[in-house]
């Protein structure tokens, strides 16, 4: 890239080009600093748990507490993330599976459709939703969102579908407060934006000649949309979607404040549970020794996860763009 | 008329189930992503209609100026305490940041700009509660539970939107900026400084913004740090400090109407100043992203 | 500014227009149809700004018909009118009349979708379907219509390929994607996925502009073949490649109000060595444009 060859460029050589530019790059490397501390940290804090629990025993059980009598009448603390590790996943399952479809069609309706005038005052409003602070959505969704969807959604379902199928079932009698229905659904209306936006780009950037080859051959706009657009723009959907997914993940405060802090991993979706998240945020304040190193596990476990979506998401994204250039 | 000619008059006029079929299709579809484009943009003003409503018979002076454990309770710490926190962090930040993204974009070779990006987006996608949790491993046992703390939490998380956001305002100057700077014999280091970075500046201070609307509104990296409290704090960031966010997230879940009223009335300030300054920030270049 | 009708009793000895042409004619294959193309008064806008201003002019069937003139006569938009490809723009339309063999091709009653069916189209750019392989880029067309048995269209994938003059240097390589041929291979691919749905005309938008010489002569001698059975109407900024590959020429210019319009039309070797007017001899000559 042009800009890259500036440090190459030889202009007028001072003294202070040299401290300049180290000074700067302390920057990054402040960034590298930054990074290997918060793993580091995470790592040695979990280390008490690591030397009594294996990972995997970790990571398998579903209770977060349970004592176990030893033969010599004491008792040892098993710890266990899986009931934790089941919120977050199909939260963040939940939230994608709104949000990925009707984030893409209306994607497709900005690229596709929009005249101008509406294309930009509407991309500009849906970005706007990434700019409220999640605990304002936490804050709506506790007070209205879950009754409305309690009283609807999750009523109607429950009382079809959910008749045949267990863990989309209600317990009769006892409509919960919150649920993990509930916080998917929040957390889909708030990656909706990220989808949109992210969709929308690589849709665009589909040159324009080859839409209109297929429509030249007499194909309806859909048809050049299902069988040019998409499939061109596929790998960047599914980062756009990996994306939202990574950022489901991680979303902390509203999602705890709609889950409810239930124990166990729930036996059906219209039932409170716990996500990683709102388990770290209810338990570290009480937490000491062993029990807090094991949140500390929960974190150091939440933070691989979004890693290796980030990196992931690079990946794919890279992959993309050699595959624009080749085309 | 030929055989010929008929059969254009077919292939055009010919009333073809298969056609009708396709066009309907194309319609319904049609008015699919439109329903889904609607769908993407009712949230935000069912939010802002919502939290308006609730938060209105709340809002009156007391409740700006006023401290929580006053006779007529107000969020006044909490809203200095959100500037305080929000300020430093990105005090901290701005100078790390923009120098980081100076780097990237202007002097890094190739390969480190790839691990400098890779870097900032693994930072951006780590979660508010591990960004908490780093804060109260690390900056807590040193600093306690304080407004130091909290305001470094705050920085981690900010850091490399300001980083990202300045590398890519300035890539975006064009090279012959910098040749005719350079060319003059100005040397490289006030070039990037007086000419470059001088032009990309209004990004650079879209993405300072932008952070600074995040600093404002998050909440996990403070309960573990910051804390809260009751107290007006100013300036003494050695001990714990209240927060708007915090507030609401305390409040929530309260069962007196008043502490749930200025939950609510919390919330539409928190909500108007981050939409105040996205709109600000985003309203000039608001053509440009479309094609 | 004398303006000359195109079309009307210029052409002497050739086959007259219109639907009489077919009788005139041995039909090479049985299906083919007679492919007369008629513009009346046809206008293009982009909103309000008016493009292509009252051009009047016959294609004739089976035939060459090449569409010259300096940049921004409308030339492209004009041709876009024809298969309806121009109204796909936000804010485009088009007045005037069009009609294929007596068919309206704006009438309200008519699916543009038919219409661009029956109309194929080339572009400038070669634009193959990069997630597509080559035989599912020739397939693509008739895969629209519905399900069609493989052995079917594996014959109408052959003969689009044969016709294109592309099946020898492909047939061992259908499915490799349609981007990994080289330029000329590819647009040779656009013109088989093209002709793949036995379209009447086939309109070429500067179809070589993109290309090496050596491509290029290639295409231009698979026009020539083509235009046995179908008509082909080709806008071309470079006049060596209208005299070498035409029959028919319409020059175009543009007016005061940047709109194009038709200067003139005749048969190629006529416009090119005894063009009727002066605003014609001058660009011939290369003094403009």
């Amino acid at each position: 890239m042009e800009v890259r060859a500036l440090h190459s460029l030889r202009g007028a050589r001072v003294a202070g080009d040299k401290y300049f530019t180290r000074l700067m790059s302390a920057a990054v490397i402040t960034l590298g600093l930054l990074l290997i501390a918060l793993i580091g940290s995470l790592v040695s804090a979990s280390m008490p748990l690591w030397a009594v629990q294996t990972p995997l025993s970790f990571l398998s059980t579903p209770a977060w507490i349970t004592g176990i009598e030893q033969a010599d009448g004491s008792t040892v603390e098993v710890y266990g993330a899986a009931a934790a590790l089941f919120g977050t996943a199909v939260t963040s399952l939940i939230a994608v599976a709104f949000a990925a479809p009707i984030g893409i069609f209306g994607a497709i309706y900005l690229v596709e459709y929009a005249p101008k005038r509406v294309a930009i005052p509407l991309t500009f409003l849906v970005e706007l939703i990434a700019a409220i602070p999640s605990v304002v959505f936490g804050l709506w969704a506790v007070k209205d969102l879950s009754l409305r969807l309690r009283d609807s959604i999750e009523w109607w379902i429950a009382s079809t579908v959910g008749q045949f199928i267990p863990w989309l079932s209600e317990e009769p009698g006892s409509p919960s407060a919150d649920s993990i229905f509930r916080a998917g659904f929040l957390l889909a209306i708030m990656i909706l934006p990220m989808i949109v936006a992210v969709s929308r780009e690589f849709m665009r950037s589909v040159p324009v000649s080859l839409r209109e080859g297929y429509v030249g051959m007499g194909a309806t706009k859909w048809e050049s949309i299902r069988d040019v657009v998409l499939p061109t723009a596929r790998i960047g959907l599914i980062g756009a979607v990996l994306l939202a997914l990574g950022r489901a993940l991680g979303e902390t405060i509203a999602v705890t404040m709609v889950i409810g802090n239930a124990e166990g991993i729930p036996s059906s979706l219209f039932l409170p549970g716990n996500t990683i998240a709102s388990k770290i945020a209810n338990t570290i304040g009480e937490a000491t020794d062993v029990q807090r190193s094991a949140v500390v596990a929960l974190g150091l476990a939440l933070f691989i996860l979004t890693f290796v979506i980030s990196i992931l998401v690079r990946v794919l994204i890279r992959r993309f763009a050699v595959i624009k250039a080749v085309s | 008329m030929t055989e010929a000619s008929k059969s254009i008059r077919d292939e055009l006029l010919k009333p073809d189930s298969g056609s009708v079929r396709r066009s309907r299709i194309d319609w319904i579809m049609r008015r699919v992503f439109e329903a889904s484009a609607f769908l993407t943009v009712l949230p935000l003003f069912v939010v802002i209609m919502f939290v308006f409503v609730r938060a209105l018979p709340w809002l009156n002076p007391a409740f700006f100026f006023n401290n929580p454990l006053d006779p007529e309770p107000g969020i006044f710490n909490a809203i200095i305490g959100s500037i305080q926190m929000s300020g430093l962090a990105m005090l901290i930040t701005a100078p790390i940041g923009i120098a980081g993204g100076v780097y990237l974009s202007e002097f890094a070779s190739s390969r480190v700009v790839s691990i400098g990006e890779t870097l900032i987006d693994i930072l951006l996608g780590v979660p508010s509660i591990v960004a908490g949790i780093f804060a109260y491993l690390l900056l807590v046992p040193v600093l306690g539970f304080s407004a130091w703390a909290g305001s470094l939490a705050l920085a981690v998380l900010t850091l490399p939107i300001v980083m990202r956001t300045t590398q890519e305002v300035m890539r975006l100057v064009p090279v012959s900026i910098r040749e005719a700077s350079l060319a003059l014999g100005i040397p490289v280091w006030r070039t990037t400084l007086l000419v470059t970075l001088r032009t990309a500046f209004p990004g650079v201070l879209t993405g300072l913004v932008l952070a600074l609307s995040r600093a404002l509104g998050e909440t996990a990296p403070l309960i573990f740090t910051a804390k809260g409290t009751n107290a007006l704090n100013f300036l003494e960031f050695g001990t714990t400090m209240n927060a708007m966010p915090l507030v609401i997230y305390r409040y929530a879940g309260a069962a007196e109407d008043q502490l749930v009223g200025q939950a609510w009335a919390t919330a539409l300030v928190l909500m108007a100043v981050a939409l105040a300054m996205n709109v600000a920030v985003r309203w000039r270049t608001i053509d440009s992203r479309v094609a | 500014m004398i303006r000359v009708d195109g079309g009307q009793g210029t052409v002497p000895g050739r086959v007259a227009q219109g639907a009489e042409g077919g009788k005139h004619r041995e039909q090479s294959a049985p299906e083919a149809s007679a492919g007369t193309v008629e513009l009346r008064g046809v206008e293009a806008f982009y909103g309000t700004f008016r493009a292509v201003n009252n051009v009047s002019m016959d294609i004739h069937p089976r035939s060459v018909t090449a569409l010259i003139g300096p940049s921004g006569c409308g030339k492209s938009t004009l041709l876009r009118s024809i298969n309806r490809m121009h109204e796909t723009l936000l804010g485009a339309s088009v007045k005037g009349s069009i009609h294929l063999d007596g068919v309206d091709l704006y009438s309200s009653d008519l699916d543009p979708v038919r219409v661009r069916r029956v109309i194929g189209m080339v572009f400038q750019k070669p634009n193959p379907f990069p997630t597509m392989s080559i035989y599912e880029n020739v397939a693509a067309g008739m895969r629209l219509l519905g399900r069609t048995p493989k052995s079917e269209l594996d014959g109408v994938v052959e003969t689009s390929l044969r016709r294109a003059a592309l099946w020898d240097e492909v047939k061992d390589k259908l499915k490799q994607p349609g981007t990994s041929l080289s330029g000329g291979q590819q647009q040779r691919l656009c013109i088989a996925r093209a002709v793949a749905v036995q379209p009447r005309v086939l309109l070429m938008d500067e179809p070589c502009s993109a290309l090496d010489p050596v491509a290029t002569l290639k295409i231009e001698e698979l026009i020539r073949e083509l235009a046995a059975d179908y008509t082909i109407i080709i806008v071309t900024h470079n006049m060596q490649q209208a005299s070498r590959v035409s029959n028919h020429t319409a020059f175009f210019a543009m007016d005061d109000s940047r709109a194009g319009y038709l200067v003139e039309t005749g048969l190629t070797t006529e416009i090119f060595t005894a063009p009727k007017l002066p605003l014609t001899e001058r660009y011939i000559a290369g003094r403009f444009g």
